[in-house]
């Protein structure tokens, strides 16, 4: 093959079928240029409309004074509403309740997940049924199930206290869930754990069945147990997907609404609590914007709340990958 | 050149589909009531409220006299529909031809009087003189714009079971029961006697001793250059519901949630104060209990729990219809029509004259005269003006209560508290 070859004859290059060619041309350059914009156009407008928008609106209105009740007091603010939120004592104690909460649910929802995908990684009988069976609560809808909780931690006639009251505890004065901060967090962080841990598993199972066998054979033969092999094998290979569950569940659990609001024996009153005991940053921007009627206020705790979630889940994140590239 | 061509085109056809598809959100399809209005004079009117305010029989004979208009009711849940109304608001579109407003929200909503019609505008003077006075002047705006015409009133009286009464050993007739309690002293020492005779409990919250007893108050939560006014009317109130809660009176359940409807059924309470609307409620939560519910005066005489208002948001189509229809339902046929129907107390105290009124009974609450008792509490009320921070001043001094029902606050320390959140809640 010599490059001459390559080179057209005078004869083919006076040949009329150019023009044609010309529109081959500019169609073939409109397919590899444009087409893939127009085919990913449809998601970025939508983003633009139902994400980004709101977000700088959102920006701009937390920059302003707009409140309902009060038409006449409207125009700039300034950084005014974030100077208050620093002095606003409901803001911190909900900042408390979100991060009480987070911890709580989050920490022993990824390990008890961890453990579920593990013994399901193990060879079972009707492994599908069990499977399916960890995913069914993530089906359940959040109000329903969240419903059927605020009736198992209700004081009178509540199952939790039945429980309770089998081990000899709280008889003669059963125990208000809502009242405290402690028993209340727990309900609450119980209804979140509940909902997400076999999710997390199955999302654990499918990394985990990409480690080869022969990792644990060899380390069985090297004396290590299944607790062993858990941390040191199974955590540092699916490694990529334990970062994204923590991620996921820090902006789930900061953004904690619906349980703590349904599990509120008032919920109309968004107040978590008769004393604010269990309410979360995302109830109370629920409060004073819809309640308070405060929507300058409420958008400027919205961008707080989205700072913080950025900050701590990119420090979750950063966390989780030295856990796992250190071991 | 075949196969590029069909691939650009499929290409740009999902593109312009896709674009087409989100453009579609924001056009006019969805309000269907438009096109009608505008081809044929067919107008739709939607009518948005919650519950049952006995709007059926309306709707038909409404339509049946204007073959033009046609009524579409929406009801809701109650405080959904206040938030909606509120965002449709907000938003400038969407809201419905014609929404009720309760006695909790039109504080808020009078305060955006510029986005409602004035029916003042509209010929609605002429009504003042029909209503009650106190009733007429909630849902006027600051500046003396009107933004409802008002439909119900709750009255208030005080139900009690006339079964658990007798086994405790206390009187059953209803005057008899209404002499036992002149004022709340009185009836705080009943509830006493009724606990110490059976061990249980005799009011369902300390919250629903607050709140009757401040709606007798002459000055609520604020006076009418809206400052907080704590040391009065609250004061009064809130020093019943600590005496109830310290006589271990209350059996500490929160009004309308799950286990206040179990506390009907387990006999938790023997006493409820109760507006008009309220009758209807017991009915549909214990409907084993009838024949076993009576009503005697409600302690200190007078007063009004909740109550509703017809209002046309501005942003409309077809605003004058939707006047039209709400000055059509306030007339006083159709007034009586829905207390007949569903027992809504009306707002207009001409009509508590009317025999359709006078001599109702109700059959599940031991054939109580309904109509005269709420009337009665309904005429004698001292108007309270509402401040524009009534509602979360309410829910803050409200959960103070509760705290002190679970036991979190001592009664002594709860009132230094109160103000301390009120005062809070006034500059929320």
């Amino acid at each position: 093959m010599s490059l001459t070859q390559l080179r057209p004859s005078a004869q083919h290059r006076a040949e009329p079928p150019r023009t044609p060619n010309k529109v081959k041309l500019w169609l073939y350059r409109f397919d590899t240029k444009t087409v893939p914009y127009a085919l990913i156009a449809p998601f970025f407008l939508l983003f633009g409309v139902f994400g980004l928008f709101p977000i700088i609106f959102n920006g701009v209105v937390a920059l302003r004074n707009w409140r309902l009740d009060d038409p006449t007091l409207t125009g700039w603010a300034g950084f005014g509403n974030f100077t208050k939120l620093l002095s606003d004592e409901d803001f911190w104690n909900a900042l408390g309740n979100t991060f009480g909460i987070f911890l709580l649910s989050t920490v022993p929802q990824l390990l008890a997940a961890l453990i579920v995908a593990s013994v399901l990684n193990r060879r079972l009988r009707a492994t599908t049924w069990w499977r399916i069976g960890v995913l069914l609560p993530y089906l359940t809808p959040v109000v329903a199930s969240t419903l059927v909780f605020a009736v198992f931690f209700s004081r009178d006639y509540g199952m939790a206290n039945w429980f309770l009251s089998l081990v000899g505890f709280g008889e003669s004065d059963p125990l208000d869930w809502r009242a405290a901060k402690w028993s209340s967090w727990i309900a609450i962080a119980t209804m979140v754990n509940w909902k997400w841990i076999g999710y997390n598993a199955l999302l654990y199972l499918s990394a985990m069945q990409t480690i080869p066998k022969d990792v644990y054979e060899a380390a069985a033969v090297d004396g290590a147990g299944p607790w062993r092999q858990l941390w040191r094998i199974t955590v540092p290979m699916i490694q990529p997907v334990v970062v994204f569950t923590v991620i996921l569940s820090t902006i789930g659990g900061l953004q904690l609404f619906n349980e703590p609001m349904m599990f509120d024996e008032n919920p109309q009153s968004a107040s978590g609590g008769s004393d604010h005991q269990f309410q979360t940053i995302a109830q109370l921007i629920y409060k004073v914007g819809w309640k308070d009627l405060n929507l300058g206020y409420a958008a400027a705790m919205s961008w707080a709340l989205f700072l913080i979630i950025l900050i701590v889940a990119g420090v979750n994140a950063l966390l989780t990958k030295r856990i796992g590239g250190d071991r | 050149m075949e196969r590029l061509g069909k691939r650009t085109l499929r290409a740009t056809a999902a593109g312009v589909a896709a674009t087409l598809a989100i453009a579609g959100c924001s056009g006019q399809d969805l309000e269907g009531g438009n096109e009608d209005n505008a081809s044929g004079g067919q107008v739709t009117l939607k009518v948005a409220f919650w519950g049952d305010m006995g709007l059926d029989k309306l709707k038909a004979a409404y339509e049946k006299d204007h073959p033009n208009v046609k009524i579409v009711l929406n009801s809701g849940e109650y405080n959904a529909q206040h938030e909606d109304l509120q965002k449709k608001l907000v938003a400038g579109s969407g809201a419905p031809d014609i929404s009720a407003i309760d006695e909790g929200f039109i504080v808020q909503f009078r305060s955006q009087a510029d986005k409602f019609v004035n029916y003042l505008d509209k010929g609605g003077a002429e009504f003042e003189s029909k209503y009650l006075p106190w009733k007429w002047k909630q849902s006027l705006s600051p500046d003396g714009k009107q933004i409802g015409l008002g439909t119900d009133v709750g009255g208030l009286a005080m139900c009690y079971r006339t079964d658990l009464f007798q086994k405790a050993g206390l009187p059953t007739d209803r005057d008899a029961v209404s002499k036992l309690w002149p004022n709340w002293d009185a009836f705080l020492n009943v509830g006493k006697q009724y606990v110490a005779k059976t061990g249980k409990k005799f009011v369902d919250s300390g919250t629903n001793m607050f709140n009757p007893v401040l709606a007798q108050q002459p000055v609520g939560f604020y006076n009418e250059q809206e400052q907080l006014q704590m040391e009065g009317g609250p004061k009064v109130a809130f020093d019943v519901s600590m005496k109830a809660i310290e006589a271990d009176l209350s059996a500490d359940l929160a009004s309308f949630q799950p286990n206040w409807d179990q506390g009907f059924k387990k006999d938790q309470f023997a006493v409820l104060a109760c507006p008009a609307w309220m009758l209807g409620h017991i009915q549909d939560t214990a409907p084993e209990q009838k024949g076993k519910w009576d009503i005697a005066a409600i302690p200190g005489g007078g007063g009004n729990w909740g109550g509703s208002w017809w209002t046309v948001p501005s942003q409309g189509k077809n605003v004058d219809a939707a006047v039209d229809f709400v000055k059509w339902m306030v007339q006083p046929e159709q007034q009586i029509e829905v207390f007949k129907t569903v027992g809504n107390l009306p707002s207009q105290p001409a009509l508590y004259k009317d025999p359709a009124v006078l001599d109702y009974k109700k059959e599940f609450m031991s054939n109580a005269p309904t109509g005269q008792i709420f009337a009665a509490t309904a005429e004698n009320l001292q108007p309270q003006y509402l401040g524009k921070k009534n509602g979360p001043t309410r829910v803050a001094v409200e959960n103070v209560i509760t705290r002190v029902q679970q036991g979190g606050l001592k009664p002594e320390a709860a009132w230094a508290e109160a103000v301390k959140e009120a005062e809070k809640a006034a500059k929320s």
